[in-house]
């Protein structure tokens, strides 16, 4: 072989190879990454939630609701661009764009594509509630307390 | 004394003099020494580029000197941005006119596109430089919106939460298509302009360094291949009818300079007396638990929220691509070159936008109407498919009924300059209508108020 045919091809190989690094490097940014969102987080106990009210978690994004019989939470994350969602006396709102949702999270009104998220919630031995954000359940589903 | 020199006071001397004013500076010789006449007509051009160039180096001047005050931090920006307008001695003019200045430039490079379209600019091989002008068109859009997140206060914050959801937009396809976890193509690009999920420092750094190196270096790049492509394409565009002979041109020196001199003067004056009376806004500081209500994006993208309101992918994916696909593709499409230089293309042409302009209010109104009084789908239909939610609302209505609309006036006229002409009106007056309706039209939580 001549040497700048051997040059050549040795260019275009690690040339194909940086190519392929750097191509698949790109293509990873596409994929979800699912570890970042899904984690437990602990929110509080008991005394920190009022019965009947809709208590919003800042940190996490999420409502937590208490009532008489139990606890469950629920996203604050409008599904339609992100905002964050605010209570009515018929479910949630969103400022943004106007998204209704009603008190189980269901699209009543607006752009919103999808339901609210419901998370499950448990109960650690020293009496902290656990949001599961990797675990959802129903809008029916809640942590009794007996 | 020159003047009092016979040898130089000959016709020949003065002219090689005054061409060498031109062509030996750095600066000036971005200019042709010698013009044509009818670039100088203010009705055709009415001065929209070099007051960009203008506005582009005012922005650069009152940018810098902003940034020797700013810190791009959370915990710093909005405190260094109140020093700026308490603190430091003229720092509030300073920004109120890079302020002023930033919307000054969107709004007239809009116009610049309007009258560059409308006297069939593109035309006559001109396409390239049409499809630059888009391109920077694009980037000062961006270079405004970059700058809007700086302050980092609740104006700020949710303004630009709603933008980058907007770059989210695609996750509404590929959710209905179930394919978010492999191929997330909007947490893509969301990721790519703030770095995460939501605002934070990094897109605090990102929207930085965008706003201060790349946006205008870009910007600066395709200003200068713009400029050189006039040069290489025989100057600004002009009636087929007009004669191009070298000996009717006008010496730029110094009737275009004393043209240009007090175009820059009356911009500067224009820019400074407003920013005494219109101030930038400066909110609390971002609270990023508790959205503005409503919580709006700024006003040059309120019309692709108005839409996103309807459909996120739609609205804010689906018809900007189309927009640009249009206004790309038009000097491939349309290339009957008589009509290069004549407003709107002649009486024809005339004709033509005033039925697109008809046709655009009725559509989007109508649809508005309907929107406001009744609802639309999920109202009726509460269990409808996304699908049908994602691809039939008013965005995608008026789209299609344009895109008909000017195929009609294709077939009709058998102009592609009339059809051209059609869609890119109704287009750009729907824009317009979108874009006033978020104005001034949505009130708390995106309701329409009507007062």
């Amino acid at each position: 072989m001549e040497r700048r045919s051997f040059i050549r091809r040795i260019s275009i190989a690690l040339a194909s190879i940086a190519g392929i690094f750097l191509g698949a490097s790109f293509l990873k940014q596409f994929a979800h990454r699912h570890g970042e969102q899904g984690k437990r987080i602990r929110v509080g106990r008991l005394s920190d939630f009022p019965v009947d009210t809709y208590t919003y978690i800042n940190d996490h994004k999420i409502f937590v609701y208490r009532d008489h019989e139990g606890i469950r939470s629920v996203s604050a994350v409008c599904t339609h661009l992100g905002c964050i969602i605010q209570r009515t006396d018929e479910g949630f709102e969103c400022p943004c764009h106007g998204s209704c949702y009603s008190e189980e999270g269901k699209v009543v009104s607006g752009p919103a594509p999808t339901a609210l998220a419901w998370y499950k919630m448990e109960r650690t031995p020293d009496g902290k509630f656990i949001v599961d954000l990797d675990k959802k359940t129903g809008a029916d589903e809640k942590l009794y307390f007996a | 004394m020159p003047g009092t020199d016979n040898i130089s006071n000959s016709p020949e001397k003065i002219y090689r003099k005054r061409v060498r004013k031109i062509t030996r500076n750095f600066f000036l010789h971005i200019h042709s020494p010698r013009i044509y006449p009818f670039s100088m007509k203010p009705g055709y051009t009415f001065g929209l580029g070099i007051v960009l160039g203008f506005l582009f180096l005012i922005m650069i001047f009152t940018g810098v000197l902003l940034m020797l005050h700013y810190t791009p931090s959370v915990e710093s920006a909005y405190n260094s941005v109140k020093d700026i307008v308490h603190v430091v001695p003229g720092g509030r003019i300073i920004r109120n006119i890079h302020r002023l200045a930033s919307h000054a430039m969107v709004i007239t490079v809009f116009l610049h596109l309007l009258r560059v379209f409308y006297t069939g600019s593109y035309l006559g091989g001109r396409y390239v430089n049409w499809i630059i002008g888009v391109a920077m068109f694009v980037v000062v859009l961006f270079m405004s919106f970059s700058g809007y997140l700086l302050p980092w206060d609740q104006l700020s914050y949710w303004a630009v939460t709603i933008g980058s959801n907007i770059a989210a937009s695609a996750r509404e396809l590929t959710d209905l298509l179930g394919i978010t976890g492999i191929l997330d193509i909007g947490g893509f690009f969301q990721r790519l302009l703030i770095g995460s999920e939501t605002v934070g420092q990094t897109a605090l750094t990102r929207f930085f360094m965008l706003h201060v190196i790349f946006l205008p270096l870009t910007l600066l790049v395709l200003t200068a291949v713009h400029l050189w492509r006039i040069r290489k394409e025989g100057g600004l565009s002009r009636p087929v009818a007009i004669s191009s002979r070298e000996t009717d041109k006008l010496l730029a020196w110094p009737m275009l300079m004393w043209v240009e001199l007090s175009i820059f003067l009356s911009v500067i004056a224009l820019l400074v007396l407003f920013s005494f009376f219109i101030e930038a806004p400066l909110l609390e500081p971002a609270n990023p638990s508790h959205p503005e209500n409503p919580a709006k994006s700024p006003w040059y993208f309120l019309g692709i929220q108005e839409l996103v309101s309807y459909s996120a992918f739609a609205g804010g994916l689906l018809v900007p691509v189309l927009f640009l696909y249009f206004l790309v593709s038009i000097p491939y499409k349309d290339k009957e070159e008589q009509y290069i230089g004549v407003w709107f293309s002649g009486r024809r042409g005339i004709k033509v936008l005033l039925y697109a302009i008809l046709l655009s209010v009725f559509t989007v109104c109508v649809q508005v109407f309907v929107m406001v009084r009744w609802g639309w789908l999920r109202n009726w239909f509460p269990d409808i498919s996304q699908w049908f939610v994602m691809l039939v609302n008013p965005a995608t209505i008026t789209v299609m009924i344009f895109a008909a609309y000017s195929v009609y006036i294709r077939r009709k006229s058998g102009s592609s300059r009339m059809a051209a002409i059609s869609l890119f009106t109704s287009s750009m007056v729907a824009l317009i209508i979108f874009t006033a309706i978020g104005i001034w039209f949505r009130g708390a939580n995106w309701e329409f108020v009507f007062r």
